[in-house]
This record gives structure tokens, sequence and C-alpha cells, in this order.
């Protein structure tokens, strides 16, 4: 047996995330155990209609979220305990709707720093309907063997450690949260473990003391002796000193309370919880309490560290006397499915990946471009132009290269409003799309047409000098094979109206007296062709290619620097529609062919 | 529980309509001589004038001066303002008027589990403290009020008589009043005295301790809570509270000068315990300390940095229970960054480090503990096995 939580406990929980982390190690326990996941709804108003998926064993259990107490206890009329996450300032308000309701019998608040005469409120409330509000600032309740009610027991490997899978002979009652589970952990070690446990909260005045439960435990046949761990302040000690002297009984009674440092201290220090403050006269010391206890004839360790010995020996003589029997251990007991992550370290899985990078990684303190951590790129000098042949060719560039990419990009940067890219991005501006979607909406219109053709023409370039073909077999082959020259050809310049970006930087890289085969290439294909028809001149899509070909850049990655400097631009464009307010365009009818069939009558429907 | 200072006290009680002697708070004797010449009682009374600052006998620290005219107060303000007292320098005086009067009365709310308690003496000032049993209590459930009937009844029983009966019958209704809808957890005037002028009863020197966490429901607590212990909060354990105020979580800190065990341990409840462990076995705190409710680790960093400065440490007990949801290896990472920088600016010279811990992630977080012997640190590591305050006795083994 066990008292206020047992296999019959059915749990709503009010509140967000808190409650749900409170769920999942309530899922662990019922796993443990072997029964059904105690916890069959939530009530959180933000989202309510939605589920929480608590993990149950390696599965996902889909729990209900309500907007109030009365439609979760409507739909799940076995609820009869809720636990209050809530935050402080409503706390109040969520504890009485939970007392309010016919189905719940018990209320376990965990919200720390509600106000003293909330409290009180609620506990009043609820001794007026005979129901039990515990905390606030609760750790929970946890009856071994059956039921666990809030985050009270710790990780899954401590339920274990501690027997909480099945019922001992010792209640708990503790003010503190961690103490709760070390005393817990002490029962299991020293004796046949826990019957229930419970945080009553470190605040002043808790809904329910010590004297309360102690009446329960008293009438738990199971409970053969408690266990309660107290602190400073207040007079729960002393009115528990009280109930045990008042008479004789069945259960015995062990006890410890903190705060004798408190007599070398200076005066009305304040300790870690709301109620361990001394009171006005002397009254709630740590002596004082101790005193009570020990008048009443409750076994009172000195200190803390033999506790452990106090509970050995009063479980010995249980023993001894009969009282109770050693418990034979159950031989298997249910593992908790591990993760993933936590079977691979542990050298138990073998996961085939999913991807592979060869270019990148930020798993540490900061990204690594192929394997070069980013500060130390930036502290050393290096540039964007460097990241880039990095992270497209899987190498540290020269100064010199870098210096070639940089002018790239600031001559491929923008190319006025009208080109397809930029009219495309100016379109979706004005009709008030996000920045991302807009330069996306530019970005899809490069292609063979506009900006795309730089891979294909270093591809064709690099094929000619490649297989060493003279400027004539390389027309012929392309005219048979390809079509027109990519990277050859303008739509408005030509040989009288040159492409001053071209001009640029074939004499800047010819200026460096390096290799540049293809780029010599392309130049001699312009003049054969642009001999035939004016404007069949070297484009800069074509210029571009050949000079990466030359620097030694993949093939497939040369559309990336026209895509990349193009970005720039698209951004520019979007940025300034944006800031002049642009209004939405449409094209005006004159600016339209329209060469579709007069109207006409619709034929009626076969 | 927080401590008001007088003048924010005074305000809150004038606001539930309880008499209490006009007042100023200044921080300066120039600010004092101009409210002087605004306001007519300053001119016309005899004046007192406090060191408001919450500190204890300031009487026979001579930080309270009574029956000055304006000049009187001026000087005392100027006298005032800028001592140094322990920690605490003065920076604001309280001038009130002084009420004529003969009898001197008690009225006190507090705060009890089933609700509160309306204490009445009809004798006030130190005589109540040596009479106690002269003390009348009304008990009452929360959300109860005393009625009219009651509180008369509590007067006579108190042996007011006459006039009188009534007068502080309504009295101590204002004051049930202003402590319920303030969420005051102790209000106390000593000594409440009729004023000659008009007979009234007035509030001449209150106590004031309300509940710093309904403050969320009181806009206009505009004021800042009192040190609690008769000093000024350090730097340090200012810059923790801080942090506190901003995480999910607490990490507390309060400094006990000349102490050499320095304390680092988790829990509200533990740490009480760790720190008696100490004190029994002889040793000196140099603080208290705790965290809790799985911070941030760059918040236990923080204290961590706090108590590694304290100075002539020599051992640090970085204890704690076998925690509920506390990640200890997020904390403890948190606490090892703490002790990479102390050491870094030579703090750890000689300081032995104990740990004992249990919880979600224990191996982990022990195991990285355990690693900082290679970086040279004087550390010991324990686990659940060893019982919670052992090593305390294993570091203050002589």
């Amino acid at each position: 047996m066990s008292i206020l939580a047992n296999k019959d406990t059915r749990v709503v929980i009010q509140g967000g995330q808190a409650g749900v982390n409170a769920a999942r190690r309530m899922a662990e326990f019922c796993y443990l155990i072997k029964r059904p996941l105690s916890v069959e709804a939530f009530v959180y108003p933000p989202d309510a209609g939605k589920t929480n998926e608590i993990p149950y064993g390696s599965g996902l259990i889909a729990v209900p979220i309500y907007k109030t107490i009365a439609e979760a206890t409507k739909n799940h009329p076995a609820i009869n305990t809720s636990l209050v996450y809530i935050g402080a300032d409503r706390a109040m308000k969520g504890g009485l709707e939970a007392l309010d309701d016919s189905h719940i019998k018990v209320v376990s608040m965990i919200t720390e720093g509600v106000p003293e005469k909330d409290a009180k409120i609620l506990g009043a409330h609820a001794r007026k309907l005979g129901k039990v509000f515990n905390g606030p600032s609760s750790i929970g309740i946890i009856s071994a063997g059956s039921c666990r009610l809030g985050v009270i027991g710790g990780a899954f490997d401590n339920l274990v450690l501690s027997k909480l899978y099945r019922e001992g002979s010792f209640g708990v009652i503790t003010k503190s949260g961690g103490l709760s589970n070390e005393i817990i952990w002490i029962c299991s070690q020293f004796a046949d473990g826990i019957t229930t446990a419970i945080g009553i909260g470190g605040d002043a005045y808790p809904g329910t003391d010590y004297v309360s439960y102690l009446e329960m435990f008293e009438n738990d046949p199971q409970t053969k002796a408690v266990v309660i761990v107290g602190e400073m302040g207040g007079d729960l000690e002393e009115r528990a000193a009280e109930w045990y002297g008042a008479k004789k009984r069945r259960v015995k009674l062990i006890g410890v309370v903190s705060g004798f440092c408190q007599e070398s201290l200076p005066k009305g220090m304040k300790f870690g919880h709301a109620g361990a403050k001394e009171g006005m006269k002397g009254e709630g010391s740590a002596r004082s309490k101790s005193d009570a206890l020990k008048k009443a004839g409750a076994i009172v360790p000195p200190t803390f560290g033999a506790l452990g010995p106090a509970i050995k020996e009063t479980y010995q003589e249980m023993l001894k006397s009969g009282q109770v029997k050693e418990i034979v251990e159950p031989t298997s007991l249910p593992k908790l499915p591990k993760t993933v992550e936590e079977a691979m370290k542990a050298d138990e899985v073998i996961v085939a990946p999913l991807i592979r990078t060869t270019i990148s990684d930020d798993r540490g303190d900061e990204p690594c471009y192929d394997g070069y951590p980013a500060s130390e790129l930036i502290n050393k000098g290096y540039e964007i132009p460097h990241v880039i042949g990095l992270l497209w060719d899987k190498r540290l560039i020269s100064k010199q290269e870098a210096e070639i990419i940089k002018r790239i990009m600031m001559l491929s940067a923008d190319h006025g409003p009208c080109v397809s890219g930029a009219y495309a991005t100016i379109l979706a501006a004005c009709a008030g799309i996000g920045l991302s979607q807009a330069v996306a909406a530019g970005l899809i219109m490069i292609g063979p047409r506009f900006g795309g053709a730089v891979t294909d023409a270093g591809r064709w370039f690099k094929y000619a000098v490649d297989n060493k073909m003279t400027v004539e077999d390389f027309l012929a082959y392309m005219k048979k094979n390809v079509g027109p020259v990519p990277g050859i050809g303008h739509r408005v310049k030509s040989l009288r109206n040159p492409d001053k970006r071209v001009k640029e930087l074939v004499g800047y890289v010819k200026s460096l007296h390096i290799k540049t085969p293809c780029l010599d290439f392309a130049l001699q294909v312009e003049q054969v062709t642009a001999a035939k028809k004016d404007n069949l001149i070297l484009n800069v899509d074509g210029t571009m290619a050949a000079v990466l070909v030359d620097l030694g850049f993949p093939v497939d990655s040369l559309n990336g620097f026209f895509i990349l400097s193009r970005t720039i631009g698209l951004i520019g464009h979007w940025v300034d529609q944006k800031r002049q307010d642009s209004r939405l365009i449409r094209l005006f009818d004159y600016l339209v062919n329209y060469a579709a069939p007069k109207r006409r009558e619709v034929p009626p429907l076969k | 529980m927080a401590k008001v200072l007088e003048g924010p006290g005074m305000g809150l009680m004038k606001k539930w309509g309880i008499h209490v002697p006009n007042y100023v708070v200044v921080t300066s004797a120039d600010e004092l001589a101009k409210l002087g010449q605004a306001n007519e009682w300053m001119k016309t009374s005899k004046l007192v004038a406090k060191a408001h600052e919450a500190l204890g006998s300031r009487f026979k620290l001579g930080l309270v001066k009574v029956g000055l005219d304006l000049n009187g107060a001026v000087a005392a303000t100027k006298e005032m303002i800028g001592r140094q007292v322990g920690s605490i320098t003065v920076s604001q005086v309280i001038v009130s008027e002084m009420i004529a009067h003969k009898e001197e009365y008690y009225c006190a709310v507090k705060s009890t589990r089933e609700g509160a308690e309306i204490l009445v003496a009809n004798c006030g000032g130190i005589e109540v403290e040596s009479n106690w049993d002269r003390v009348k209590r009304l008990c009452l459930a929360v959300g109860q009020a005393p009625s009219p009937e009651a509180l008369e009844q509590l007067a006579k029983d108190a042996g007011f008589t006459g006039p009188l009966t009534k007068k502080m019958a309504d009295f101590a209704g204002k004051m049930f009043t202003c402590f319920d809808s303030e969420d005051a957890q102790y209000l106390e005037v000593n000594p409440v005295v009729t004023r000659e002028s008009d007979g009234a009863f007035v509030a001449l020197d209150a106590v004031t301790l309300l509940d710093g966490d309904a403050k969320f429901r009181h806009p206009d607590w505009n004021f800042a809570f009192a040190a609690e212990f008769g000093r000024a909060y350090s730097k340090e354990e200012l810059e923790v509270m801080a942090v506190d105020s901003k995480i999910k979580g607490s990490v507390k800190f309060i400094e006990i000068p000349g102490g050499d065990t320095a304390m680092l341990p988790a829990g509200g409840g533990a740490s009480v315990y760790y720190s008696d462990a100490v004190v029994a076995r002889g040793g000196k705190l140099a603080n208290y300390a705790e965290y809790s409710g799985d911070p941030p680790d760059w918040a236990v960093e923080v204290l961590t940095e706090k108590v590694c400065s304290l100075p002539g440490i020599k051992n640090i007990i970085v204890g704690g229970a076998i925690a509920n949801f506390t990640d200890v290896k997020k904390t403890f990472g948190g606490i090892i960054n703490g002790f990479r920088k102390a050491k870094a600016d030579g703090k750890m010279k000689d300081v032995k480090i104990w740990v004992r811990r249990g919880g979600p992630r224990e191996k982990e977080g022990l195991d990285a503990m355990r690693a900082l012997k290679d970086e040279g640190f004087d550390i010991n590591v324990f686990d659940r096995y060893t019982p919670l305050t052992d090593i305390v006795d294993k570091a203050l083994q002589k």
C-alpha cells in the first residue's frame, strides 16, 4: 500500500513545457513498473486542441491538451489528480480550478514563488472540500511500485538504483526536493526502500504539512516508519513532534532538521527555501525543532550523515521483530530504450549515415571550413574568395587567385533593373513578397538564356583545350553536336560597342602573366565568330568561365560565381523597392500583343 | 520575506487610511532645506531625523536625532549622510514631525498558518516588550476579515475603555486591511500614539515586511527591499542576485567574512545541511551558496567565480544530493569553467576541492570533475555511494 498516489491515480497536468518534462519522467516510471501512462490529459489553453507526444518505452503516446480542467475530466473521467506547473502569478487560479472539479481529489503544485496568501487560500479551500492540496514548490510525490507524480525520483537509472519499482517500508516527507531523492536513496541502501515519498515544498505555509501526512502513513499498514527532513523556520516540525508525542503511534518517526549553522551565523540570513527563516523569538530554530522531536520520542540522528545508520538500525529491529521480511529483488527489470546517440556512444549500434559531407563541420565551438576554423582564417587575413575556394573547391587559393575572384564578383554583382533576374525580384518586391522569396524569384531566372551559361561555356572551352582542338574544329564540333557556343554572343554589346566588363577582366588577368589556356582559346574563338557577325563576341559569362577554368575551379561550380555575385544585386533591388515603399505593378495592356481568339459564345456542355 | 524601510512602509499605511506623521525622505541636506521652504509643517513642528537605512540600534549609533527645528534637522541630515556603518553608507535620511502625545499603545498584524493574527496592547514602546502578556490576539482564517464587533472586543480585552475602544478597533481594522491588501507578512506599529492636537491614533514607528513573491500584483511597490541582515549587499552578492532574477532555476550567494571553507553546493535543502556539517566540524564558513532548479551553466559559472574569489579559502565544497532534474553534467560544466578561469587568475593556489553529487548524467559530470586533476587541480570527487556530507568530514579532517 501507499498513500496519496497509487495504481488508480490518473493525472491531468496543468501547464506547458515544465509539465511536459514531468510527464516524460512519469512515463519512464510507468514503463519501469509496467503500468500504462498515468498522465491522461494536459490543460494548457494556448495549445488546446493539440497533443503532447510523450515517449513511453520506444514508442510515443499522444496526450490531448484541453483548455479547462472541466473539459479534461469530462473526456477522461478517471482523472483524480492534478499537477500544477503554472507560473506563480496564475497558479492560484489554476489550483482552485482543479480543486473545484469533483473528479479531482489531490492537487500538487510545483510552481515556486507563489505568494503566501495564495498558498493559504488554496490550502484552506482544499481542507474545506476534504481534498489534498500539496505544495507549492513541491518536487512531487512518488509511491514505489505504483505511481509517480512529478519529477521526484530523478533519472531512470536512479529509479532503479533506489528500488522504486517495488514497495519498501519507509514513508518520507521532506521540504527540499533534492533531499527527497537523497532520502529515498538512503532508505533503499540502508533498508528496504520506501512506500511513498512526498515533497511538501519549502514555503512557509505549505498546503499540507507533516501532520496530515503522518496521519495517513499511520493508517497505511505497509508503512512501518516515517523519515522527515526538516529545516529551521516555521513550526511544522514542532507540530509533527506534538502529533507523535500525543499518543502511542504505530509508525516509528525518524527526523533530522537543518539549520544548526544558524547559531554561528549573522542573524536573519536567508537560506535556500522561503520557509527557512527563524521566528521572531528563537522559535523555529533547528535546535528547538530537534529537541521537540527527541522529546516526543522520535529518533533524531545528530547529523545528516548519521541518518543512514539510524534508518538501518530501525530496519534491522523491524526485521528481527518479524514486522518486515527481506525482499527478494526481481531478477530482471525493463531497461529504458536508449536513444540512438546513447547507443552509438556505447558502441551498441551502427547507423548508416544519411548524408556525407567533405567541406565543413560546425559541431565544435565554431565552424571549420575544410578543416580550418573560421576565426583563424579571419585573423590570418583570409577573405571571402578564400572561403569560396575552401567550400567550392576544397583548397586554399592564393592571394592572386583571390583577387581575380573578387574582381569577377564585383563585375557581376548587378546589371541594372531590366535583366530577367533583377526584374523578377523587383516584380516580387512590389507584390509585397519577402526578401528570401523575392531573391529566389530572381535566381530562378538564371538559366540557359540569362547568366546561366558560365558552366556550359567553361565546359566546352575546357573540352576544346583538353582535346587540343583548333578553333575551326571546335566551331564545327559545336555546330554539329551542341548548337550556339555558350559564352559567345550578346543581346546588345558588339565589337563596336564592347562589353567593358570583359575588357577589364581580360586586361587584368593578362597583366598577371599567368598561364591562361582557356581564356586564350576563347579569345581566338571570338576573333573568328565576331568576324562573322558583329555581336558574336566573348561575353562576360564566357570570360568568367574561361578564367575560372584556368584557375582550376571545377566546371560544375562555375554558375555559382554568377549566382553568388548576382545575389548581391538582387538583394539590393529588393531593399531598394522596400525602401521606396513601391506599389504593386502590372503590365499595361499596350505592352501585350493580344493574339488570343476573339470573344465567342461558349457551346452547351456535352 | 522582504523588509521595507520606514518611508515606503509609512507610505503603504497612509494609502490605507492609517494616520502617520508627515515625513520626507531626502538624500541631501540641501534637499531638506528646500522642502522646508515648501512645507508648512516642517517650519512649525518639532522634527525627528533618522538614517533611512536597514540598520539596527540607530539610536545608539547617533543616527536618530529628536526635538529638532528645521535648521537642526538640516544640520543632522548633513552629519548623517555619507556616514559609514559597517558595510552600509547612509545615503538617505527620513525627517518626520514629532507628534506630541502622552499615551502609547501597540498594534501588529502577523501572518499565521491559518491566516492572520491581530495583536493589540494598551501599552507601547519598550513597555510592551517587557509585558508581552498584555498583548491580546484576534485570530483570523485566510479570506476572513475581522468584524467591527470582534475588533472592539479585542480592544476591550486589551484594556481599552470608553471612546478609546472604538479608536483602537478602527486602527486595528485599518492595519488589517493594509496587511491583507498589500500582501504583508508582518506589520507592526509600536508605538501607536494619541495625537494631542486632535485625539487621532497615529502610527509613530512601523515595521513592514512584505511578501516579495507577490510583487507581480503590486505595480505601486516602486521601492527597493532592504537587506535583511543588518548590512548592505556586496557587489558580488548583487551580481549573483542580478543573474538569479534572469534565469530559470536559482543561484544564491552570501558572503561571510573571515571564513575559510567555501560553499558551492546544490539545492536549497542540501546546502543548509552542508553548512551545518561545516559548523559541526568546527569549520568556518566563508559564504552561503546554492544553485538549484537546473539553472543554465553560465549562471553556475558566475556563481563559481564569486566563490573562488572569496579571500583566504582553503576548501571548496561542491556538494549536492541526488538531483531530480538538474542536469549534473551541464551544471558541473559551468562550475568547471569557473574553476578554470579562477585558476588562470591565480586564485586556486592551495585550495582543495571536494565534490559529491548524484542525479541526471551524474557519471558524465563526475568524470568531467575528476579529469580536472590532470589540469593540476587539487580535487577529490565522490559519487552517490559516499553519504551526503562526508566530504565535509574529509575536507576538515585535521
